[in-house]
C-alpha cells in the first residue's frame, strides 16, 4: 500500500458569510465559476444587527457560512461571481474573505494523477 | 519567443476596477481608565442613506411578501377562474375582494414575522427555563393557560365569528346561540380543550407513552357525544361546528408555541427530543375541542329553549337597527379591536410568567416589542382582509357553485349545466380546492421532512404530501356532497373515524403519529376561512340548515389516506425484504432498495 501523501499546492479558501437560507445562491455561483466542492455550515453572527438599531431586524442573526476551496488562479473569478450573486454590494447581505492555504491533501484519482504527471513533464521539457 | 503570463496575474492586474483599502484605517479608538483597564468599546450606530435602507429592506420584505403571495394568490385565482369560466359569473365587488386579499397577504406577512420575532422567543425562553425552576403541576397549569391564550390569538378563530353572522336563527337556534350570544364562551371552551390537549401531550412525551391509547380514549367519548347529539334534532345543527372547531384550533400560533413549551419540559426532564415527541399534541388539540364544544352546546340546550333564542335574536336585531353601533362594533373598528384583544392577553400572560414566576427579564427588549407590535398590526390587517377578502370570496363562490346544477334565484342562466354534469363539476371544484390548498401548505412540507426522517425514508416526503392532499381533496368534496344531499354528518364522522380507529390498530406507532397529526397541519389561516365561508355560502344557496362540517371532513380524509398509505408502504417494504432474503443475491443491497 502506498502511504505517500499527495499534496495539492496553490490552494485558496473563500469563506462567505450570508444570511441563513441564502447559501444555495452562493453555492451555485461558486460552482458555476468552476469551484469543485463547497462546505456549508450554520452559524450565528453578532455585530451588524446591534449597530443598525431597528433596521437590524432585516438581517437574520443566523448565518450560513460557506467555505469554498479553489486554486489560487481561480480565486478572483469565483470570488467576484459570489460577490455578484450574493449581492454583497447591498448592506447586510454578507461578506467573503480569502485565505491562502499552504497545502491540501486528499485522495486524487489515478487518472488525474496521470494527467498531472504528464503536465509536469511537459513543463520540464519546455 | 512569446511571453507567457499567468491568467490569474493578468486578471489581478486588470482588477475589474476593484479597490483595496487597509482595514487598519477603520481601527476603533480604544480608551483605558485611570487603573489601566480597558473601557469596553461601544461601536457607533451605523447611519444608512435612504438608498441603502431601501437596499437593506427590499429583500427582507419581498421574501416574506412572496411567501404569502404564493399561498393566497393561486387559491384566489382558482376560485375566480372557476367562477368566471365554469359558472360564467363575474366576480362581484372584485376590487374590494382584491384589496381584501392584499390585506390578507400583508397581514399574514406582518403576523408571521411578528410571531417569529416577538412571541417565539418568549415561548422558547419559558419552555427552557420554566421546567427547571417550577414544579411539574405549576408547569402544567401554565401550559393549560397558554393553550387558552394561543387559541384566542389564532387568526382563523376570527373566521368562526364571521361565520356566525350568516347563520339563520330559525333554522339552527343552538348553532346561532353558540356563535353569537355564547361566542366568547365558545372560544374559551375551545381554548381550554387545546390547553388540556397540551397538558396531556406534554405528559405523554415526558413519560414516552404511546399515542394509540390516547386516540382510542378520546375517540370513544367524542363519538358517543356525537351520536347523542345527533339523536336530538335541535342539537344536530351544532355537530358540524363542533367538529370544525377542532380543525380551526391547530394553526400557526398554537402549534409552535405549545410545542416549544412541551419540548422544553421534556428536555428538562432529560427526555430529549426523541423525534416523536413533537407529535400527538396536534391530534389531541383537534379532538378535544369537539368534546368541549359539544358539552357547551348541551349545557346551553339544558338552560334555554330554541324559542327563547329566536325571540332574543329578533329582539337584538330590532335593537341594532335602531341605533348605529359604536365605532368599535362597526366593521373597520371591530376588526382592530378583535386583533388587539386576540394578541394582548397572550403577551401579558407570557410576560407575567416570565417576570414573576421565572424572575427573568427579556433579552433584546426592543426587538421583542417590535415583534409584538407587528403581530398585533398583522392580526388587525388580517382580520380586515378576512372580512372583505377571504370570507367574501369564499361566500360568493360558495353561493354560486350550486348554480351549476340547480336553479338559483340570483343567477338567471341557472342551472348552467345538466344536473349530473353540474354536480360532477361542483365536486371536482371542491376536490381541486382542497388538493391545491394543501399541496402548497408550508407546514405540510415540514411534516413531510419529519416523517421521512422518522420512518428512515420508508415514507417519502412526496408520498406524504400527495396522500394528505388527496385526503383533504376527497374530504372537502365529501363535505360538499354532504351539503348537497343533506347527508347526516354523524354517519360520515362515525364511519370515517371508526375506519381510522381500525386502521390505527394495525399501523405502527410512527405512522399513527404522522397520520393523526397531518389532519391538523392542513388547516392553515387561509384555508380555514375560505372553506368555512364557502360552505356557509353554499349551504345558504342550497337551503341546507347549516354549512359547517366541510372542515371536519377535510380532517378525517388525510388521516385515512395517510394510514392506508402507511400500511401499504409497510407491506411493500416487508414484501421486498422477504424477496431479497429469498434471492440471497446482494441481499443487503436490495434491502436498502426495498426501504427506499
Amino acid at each position: 500500500m502506498n502511504t505517500n501523501m499527495t499534496y495539492l499546492t496553490d490552494v485558496a479558501m473563500i469563506t462567505c458569510v450570508v444570511q441563513s437560507g441564502d447559501a444555495d445562491v452562493i453555492v451555485k455561483a461558486a460552482r458555476d465559476a468552476g469551484a469543485t466542492g463547497v462546505l456549508v455550515h450554520q452559524s450565528r453572527g453578532v455585530g451588524i444587527r446591534e449597530r443598525l438599531g431597528i433596521l437590524g431586524i432585516a438581517v437574520d442573526a443566523s448565518k450560513d457560512v460557506i467555505s469554498v476551496l479553489v486554486s489560487s488562479e481561480q480565486t478572483d473569478i469565483v470570488a467576484s461571481n459570489i460577490f455578484k450573486a450574493g449581492q454583497f454590494d447591498a448592506p447586510g447581505r454578507g461578506f467573503l474573505y480569502i485565505t491562502p492555504l499552504e497545502k491540501v491533501a486528499t485522495y486524487i484519482p489515478e487518472t488525474v494523477k496521470e494527467t498531472l504527471r504528464n503536465k509536469d513533464s511537459v513543463q520540464e521539457k519546455s | 519567443m512569446s511571453d507567457s503570463y499567468r491568467f490569474g496575474n493578468y486578471q489581478r492586474a486588470l482588477g475589474h476596477g476593484d479597490a483595496e483599502f487597509s482595514f487598519n484605517a477603520l481601527n476603533p479608538k480604544l480608551e483605558w481608565d485611570s487603573h489601566g483597564h480597558l473601557i469596553p468599546y461601544q461601536p457607533p450606530r451605523i447611519d444608512l442613506t435612504p438608498r441603502e435602507i431601501f437596499k437593506l429592506l427590499s429583500p427582507y420584505v419581498s421574501v416574506r411578501f412572496m411567501e404569502q403571495v404564493k399561498s393566497v394568490i393561486p387559491l384566489g385565482l382558482y376560485l375566480a377562474l372557476f367562477q368566471i369560466l365554469i359558472l360564467r359569473q363575474l366576480v362581484q365587488d372584485s376590487w374590494m375582494i382584491m384589496s381584501g386579499l392584499f390585506a390578507v397577504i400583508v397581514g399574514l406577512m406582518f403576523f408571521m414575522e411578528g410571531l417569529k420575532l416577538g412571541l417565539m422567543p418568549f415561548g422558547t425562553i419559558i419552555g427552557k427555563r420554566l421546567p427547571e425552576k417550577s414544579p411539574l403541576p405549576l408547569v402544567l397549569v401554565i401550559t393549560l393557560l397558554l393553550g387558552i391564550g394561543v387559541t384566542f390569538a389564532e387568526p382563523a378563530i376570527g373566521a368562526l365569528k364571521v361565520a356566525g353572522q350568516n347563520v339563520v336563527v330559525e333554522k339552527a337556534a343552538y348553532l346561532y346561540a353558540l356563535l353569537n350570544d355564547w361566542s366568547e364562551a365558545l372560544v374559551l371552551v375551545i381554548g381550554f380543550s387545546v390547553g388540556l390537549a397540551a397538558v396531556i401531550g406534554t405528559l405523554r412525551f415526558l413519560y414516552g407513552w404511546s399515542l394509540k391509547p390516547f386516540i382510542y380514549g378520546s375517540l370513544a367519548p367524542v363519538l358517543a357525544l356525537t351520536v347523542y347529539g345527533a339523536s336530538d334534532p335541535d342539537l344536530t345543527t351544532v355537530l358540524g361546528l363542533a367538529w370544525d372547531a377542532g380543525a380551526v384550533t391547530t394553526g400557526p400560533v398554537t402549534v409552535p408555541l405549545v410545542l416549544a413549551l412541551g419540548i422544553g419540559i421534556a428536555t428538562a426532564a432529560g427526555k430529549g427530543d426523541s423525534g416523536l415527541s413533537g407529535f400527538g399534541i396536534v391530534t389531541m388539540a383537534s379532538l378535544f375541542p369537539v368534546i368541549g364544544v359539544l358539552i357547551l352546546a348541551f349545557y346551553i340546550a339544558s338552560t334555554v329553549t330554541p324559542a327563547e333564542i329566536i325571540a332574543a335574536a329578533h329582539h337584538a336585531s330590532g335593537a341594532v337597527q335602531a341605533v348605529t353601533p359604536a365605532w368599535y362594533e362597526r366593521s373597520p373598528g371591530m376588526e382592530i379591536v378583535l386583533g388587539v384583544r386576540a394578541i394582548l392577553p397572550l403577551v401579558l400572560f407570557l410576560f407575567v410568567v416570565l417576570r414573576f414566576i421565572l424572575n427573568d427579564s427579556l433579552p433584546n427588549k426592543g426587538e421583542i416589542l417590535y415583534g409584538i407590535g407587528l403581530t398585533i398590526i398583522g392580526m388587525c390587517v388580517f382580520n380586515l382582509g378576512l372580512t372583505y377578502g377571504l370570507s367574501q370570496l369564499g361566500g360568493t363562490v360558495g353561493s354560486l357553485v350550486p348554480a351549476a346544477f340547480m336553479s338559483l334565484s340570483g343567477v338567471p342562466i341557472s342551472p348552467i349545466y345538466v344536473y349530473s354534469v353540474g354536480l360532477i363539476l361542483s365536486l371536482a371544484f371542491a376536490w381541486g380546492l382542497g388538493f391545491g390548498a394543501t399541496v402548497a401548505e408550508p407546514a405540510l412540507n415540514a411534516l413531510g421532512t419529519t416523517a421521512e426522517n422518522l420512518t428512515n425514508g420508508v415514507f417519502k416526503k412526496k408520498t406524504l404530501i400527495m396522500a394528505v392532499s388527496l385526503g383533504v381533496g376527497v374530504g372537502i368534496a365529501t363535505g360538499l356532497a354532504k351539503l348537497i344531499f343533506d347527508l347526516p354528518l354523524v354517519w360520515l364522522i362515525l364511519v370515517g373515524y371508526l375506519l381510522a380507529f381500525v386502521l390505527t390498530i394495525f399501523s405502527s406507532e410512527a405512522f399513527v403519529n404522522v397520520a393523526w397529526d397531518s389532519a391538523g397541519v392542513t388547516t392553515g389561516p387561509i384555508t380555514v376561512p375560505l372553506v368555512l365561508a364557502m360552505g356557509l355560502g353554499f349551504g345558504n344557496a342550497t337551503h341546507a340548515v347549516e354549512g359547517f362540517g366541510i372542515l371536519s371532513m377535510a380532517s378525517i380524509g388525510p388521516i385515512l389516506t395517510v394510514l392506508m398509505t402507511g400500511l401499504w408502504a409497510d407491506y411493500k417494504a416487508k414484501a421486498q425484504a422477504r424477496a431479497a432474503l429469498e434471492a440471497k443475491v446482494g441481499s443487503r443491497f436490495q434491502e436498502v432498495q426495498g426501504i427506499v
